[in-house]
């Protein structure tokens, strides 16, 4: 029976207060004492992993050659289409007149790129 | 094939530094073998003492654990977030049943007319702990998922606030908040533990 919402109680408060307090204390240790041995457990979970990536050898530079035969076929099929592209690209960077102030400008540009992505890949959260 | 790891030897940062870079199951297999008791003694707090759930759920939570291994950054310990997982799993599990875990848990226990029992009358100190620790383990299974998890978190897993927050995947004000209303319902179902107070007599 509880009688510590009598009004008359002798208790002081806190101590009515800490008795969950203990009872949750005594079953926190109680819990942490009792270690629960393995039984096998660990041999389940190994079981259930997936099975380990087993791929051939000959994988990787098979699928770098098949990479380059695509690209080899696509710019003999599609020649102009690269020279024109290149052409362009030449002739809009060679028609910009370069100033050193551009030039570091570039730079900074550049290296604040590189510090963003930087960032974004090497934080934490 | 990886070096035989001796136990205790290696930090759990090595283990999974190994785990990850040359996909070291042994490594693994000692993370488990270390971290199992903890995680499955925390699920089976959660599911208030269903050993079969809480040993399927631990499974589950490993083999999650082992899958998102890349994405642990150790911004906590290798063991809170393995709570973090297994709570998560528990929380998943409970939303998926949309039933009180040990609803039929509770009846059994209930059928046994502990609820008439009076503390005072058991014959000794240990029938009296044992008592109440049945009596704390049906409260606790009463609680709302959250209030219980936060409890278990801070209590029985010995977390921080700011730990037990990490693992809840909420901010510290409310883990303090279901902490502090599971200790009100906790209280009011153990009344009958309370220390007995004398009155004045006038």
């Amino acid at each position: 029976m509880n009688h510590s919402s009598d009004p008359h109680s002798t208790v002081p408060l806190d101590e009515a207060g800490d008795w969950l307090d203990r009872i949750l204390a005594g079953d926190a240790a109680d819990h942490r004492a009792d270690y629960i041995g393995d039984e096998g457990f660990t041999s389940r979970v190994m079981r259930m992993l997936p099975a380990p990536d087993a791929l051939p050898a000959w994988r990787r530079p098979f699928v770098v050659g098949l990479w380059l035969v695509a690209a080899t076929l696509v710019a003999t099929m599609l020649p102009t289409v690269f020279l024109e592209a290149a052409r362009q690209a030449v002739t809009l960077v060679a028609a910009r007149p370069f100033s050193l102030s551009s030039l570091g400008l570039g730079v900074v540009a550049l290296g604040a790129a590189m510090w963003t992505c930087a960032v974004m890949a090497l934080r934490r959260d | 094939m990886a070096a035989a790891i001796r136990p205790h030897e290696i930090a759990d940062a090595q283990l999974i530094a190994r785990v990850l870079v040359e996909d070291d199951r042994h490594a693994f297999a000692e993370l488990v073998k270390r971290h199992q008791s903890s995680v499955r003694a925390c699920l089976r707090k959660l599911t208030a003492g269903n050993h079969a759930l809480a040993d399927d759920l631990s499974q589950e939570t490993f083999v999650l654990a082992w899958r998102n291994l890349k994405s642990f950054r150790q911004e906590a310990r290798f063991s809170t977030w393995l709570y973090r997982i297994a709570t998560n799993c528990w929380l998943a599990h409970v939303r998926k049943r949309q039933e009180e875990l040990l609803g039929d848990r509770d009846a059994d226990i209930g059928d046994d007319d502990r609820d008439d029992a009076d503390p005072a009358r058991d014959s000794g100190d240990h029938a009296a702990m044992t008592t109440m620790k049945l009596d704390l383990e049906r409260a606790l299974a009463r609680l709302p998922e959250a209030e219980r998890a936060a409890i278990v978190q801070c209590y029985h897993n010995d977390l921080s606030h700011e730990e037990a927050a990490y693992v809840l995947g909420c901010p510290v004000g409310t883990v303090k908040t279901h902490i502090l209303r599971g200790k009100q319902k906790l209280k009011t179902a153990l009344a009958a533990w309370a220390p007995s107070v004398s009155t004045r007599t006038s």
